[in-house]
């Protein structure tokens, strides 16, 4: 465990975040991951950068059950200055209890993603203009091992394949997929609409204009997808999501969407529908779709429920309600940027400018 | 399950020794080992109005950036760090660790380095306390490790600490800390007019002059547990010999056997058992290592036994220390050095205390109550 530990330090500093001598990195994670922000910690250092650490208790059920709306709209020092001035920003997402939110109202939750919108587009913003780095990654916790069904060992396996950390030289496998994904990114840049059609899904989606980017296990790590924001008015039709959709460990079941003119017009939920309408009503754009992508990572196969990994199984597409990547020339803000997932791996096909282009999970002449 | 010992120590802090107010920024800084108390101080700071957040510092990172770091990276202040002690109202610091030793074989030149480097931090930090900008608060929270150094188990130690913070039991902490925040200003008051302390134990014989300088009390607003008055000598003064029952501790080093003769304010002579070249060392760091910065009363008398922490020894009831090193400048002290070593003097047993001539301290404890606050006014 510890060595590849180490192994997954190394490759998230070398490669994903790629820290130069002299680099402020900060490495921000829960206390239930120490072992991983050691290694990083000890990683930075090794590559010449300045390690900020900044390790937090996981208090939000704290804040948010016992804290007054001003305490919990209120953002601390800390995240201001990490996301203001930091070179490199390395996050390990990885709770010990998935679900500790669960019980926290809907209308509380809400009110904190709103408090922390201007944070999240100061990143991007920082990031879009190349001043900062950023990179989100996991860790096997027992918690994690849960939510997917799984022994913590069976997890572990399941994270090192699919960060292709298991065999060989793993920057050299990821530079590898990069081009692979970078060839699915400049067919459908010659592109401008899609129409996805599935199981209770018939959805076009237009993006003339804007740009699909390849994921290359930079910003996410594990990765690979290829991502786009399509355009704001441009999502048309309904779509039926195949797994549950989870935001902050509340899941929301068979989640189904339809679209006019790029917004939600009418939204249902097996389960927890108050809360998909409670998100979606967060702010003007969390109705919009603000990303739009296809999961190519084949060395992820199963669900679960961590959309780090759910949105790259190979073979899925998944749009994203809320705030667009601007990189990608997307202009939807928002508070929200959550992820829903539709297997596409089975009776499924993919409409590109009207011509067939991929078909139960797979690109037919990529 | 929450320790409610722990829930009241929280509390204390954030209500006694910090007296925090709606509104204000608090930073929580504690290692993993000490989340129970973060917790609960970040409860009370939410209870009381405030805006909290805790950072916590694994354990294993100033081990790491000795073994890892170049020059470069051990002189590193984060301008993160610099800003966030700027935005903040005030901190709390939770010291603990999972073993207190962990540090004991790098290399010295490097560790010195290294808290060079974080004093920059630390003199800022005193800077805007001392400007009354920012509230800080030091406590303990206890682990195995410290039960191991007081040679205890951790239940013990636990008693231990949360009686000496007075929240062993359900009760009003708050209320008792008040009585002694009195009783230690009465007697700081009272000392203050004192020229000369004459302390009188097994192996010791000093005179210390204090006319004129100033003594203040220290009841838990800064550290908890507390409970000590001080103040810092005349410089050219001390005179004689004293010598101290429990073993020196400095940086994790320890120095058994202490015994010093004082020449004019100066260290004459210096004996010790273990770690004698230590202590050599230690006093030639400067010109001020070898002079008195601080003289004073230890008065938590729930602390009764030493166990190799500072925090805890130097507030024994019925002990005086002294510190070689930099002295109070708030208290009318002139003596700097990079040093300030707290040495223990157990009087317990028959140590006498003269202020001007007359014994007022016998056998740890003062001979009359001092005037309480209002009939002094």
């Amino acid at each position: 465990m510890s060595e590849r530990l180490r192994l997954l330090a190394e490759v998230l500093v070398g490669y994903s975040a790629g820290v130069e001598p002299g680099d402020l990195v900060v490495v921000q994670g829960t206390t239930n991951v120490e072992p991983l922000l050691d290694e990083l910690y000890a990683a930075v250092l090794r590559a010449g950068g300045m390690p900020s650490l900044r390790a937090t208790l996981e208090l939000d059920d704290v804040l948010l059950g016992e804290g007054s709306d001003e305490q919990a709209s209120w953002v601390s020092p800390a995240d201001r200055e990490d996301i203001e001035q930091a070179d490199v920003w390395i996050v390990v997402d990885a709770p010990s209890n998935t679900k500790a939110l669960t019980g926290i109202s809907p209308e509380r939750e809400a009110l904190q993603q709103r408090a922390r919108r201007d944070l999240r587009e100061r990143y991007l913003e920082r990031a879009l203009r190349g001043e900062l780095r950023w990179v989100l990654t996991a860790y096997p916790t027992q918690a994690a091992a849960q939510d997917a069904e799984m022994s913590l060992a069976q997890y572990e396996e399941f994270l090192y394949e699919g960060a292709l950390l298991d065999d060989g030289d793993p920057v050299a496998r990821w530079r590898a997929f990069a081009a692979e994904m970078k060839r699915v990114a400049d067919f459908l840049n010659s592109k401008r609409e899609l129409r996805i059609v599935a199981e209770d899904t018939d959805l076009t989606l237009a993006f003339g204009g804007r740009t699909w980017i390849p994921s290359e296990g930079r910003e996410n790590f594990p990765d690979g997808e290829v991502f786009t924001a399509p355009l704001e008015t441009g999502v048309n039709g309904e779509i039926r999501f195949t797994y549950p959709a989870v935001f902050r460990g509340r899941q929301v079941d068979d989640v189904r969407l339809r679209f006019e003119e790029g917004k939600v017009v009418e939204a249902t939920a097996a389960r927890a529908q108050d809360f998909l309408e409670e998100m979606i009503s967060v702010d003007e754009g969390a109705s919009r779709v603000g990303e739009l992508a296809f999961g190519l990572n084949d060395a992820i196969q199963v669900f679960t429920r961590n959309i780090l990994f759910d949105e790259k199984i190979g073979g899925t597409v998944h749009l994203a309600l809320g705030s667009a990547y601007p990189e990608c020339g997307g202009t939807n803000r928002s508070a929200l940027h959550w992820d829903m997932i539709c297997d596409l791996r089975s009776g499924s096909e993919v409409y590109a400018d009207g011509e067939l282009v991929y078909r139960d999970g797979r690109f037919l002449a990529v | 399950m929450r320790d409610q010992r722990v829930a009241r120590l929280g509390e204390l802090i954030v209500d006694y020794s910090l007296g925090l107010e709606p509104g204000k920024v608090l930073r929580i800084d504690a290692p993993p080992v000490a989340t129970p108390l973060a917790v609960e101080v970040y409860r009370s700071a939410l209870a009381a109005g405030a805006h909290p957040y805790v950072h916590v510092e694994p354990e294993r990172l100033p081990e790491l950036l000795l073994a890892e770091g170049s020059d470069e990276q051990l002189d590193f202040v984060s301008p993160i760090a610099k800003a966030e002690l700027e935005a903040v109202d005030a901190i709390v610091t939770v010291w603990s660790d999972s073993n207190t030793r962990a540090l004991s074989r790098v290399d010295p030149d490097r560790h010195q380095r290294l808290i060079a480097s974080t004093q920059q931090l630390a003199k800022r930090r005193w800077e805007r306390m001392s400007s009354g900008e920012l509230g800080w608060c030091g406590v303990l929270f206890p682990t195995d490790a410290h039960a191991q150094d007081a040679e205890m188990s951790l239940a013990e130690y636990e008693r231990f600490v949360f009686r000496a913070c007075h929240v062993e039991e359900p009760g009003d902490p708050v209320a008792h800390w008040r009585s002694v925040r009195e009783e230690l200003a009465a007697r700081a008051r009272a000392l203050s007019e004192a020229r000369e302390l004459r302390i009188v134990g097994p192996g010791t014989d000093l005179k210390v002059g204090v006319e004129g300088r100033r003594w203040k009390p220290a009841d838990g607003r800064y550290n908890m547990p507390d409970g000590e008055v001080y103040t810092s000598p005349l410089e050219t003064v001390t005179e004689g010999e004293i010598s101290f029952a429990f073993p020196a501790l400095f940086h994790g080093r320890e120095v058994d056997g202490i015994r010093l003769r004082f020449d004019g304010g100066q260290v004459a002579a210096a004996e010790a058992g273990r770690g004698r070249e230590y202590l050599a060392a230690m006093l030639e760091l400067d010109e001020g290592a070898s002079r008195l910065g601080e003289v004073a009363f230890g008065l938590n008398y729930e602390i009764d036994r030493f166990t190799q922490n500072t925090l805890f020894d130097e507030k024994i009831g019925g002990t005086m220390h002294v510190a070689l090193g930099s002295s109070f400048e708030d208290l009318g002290g002139q003596n700097r050095s990079v040093l300030h070593w707290d040495l223990v003097c157990d009087l317990r047993a028959e140590g006498e205390v003269f202020a001007d001539g007359e014994l007022v301290w016998r056998a740890g404890r003062f001979l009359e109550q001092p005037q309480p606050a209002v009939e002094h006014v």
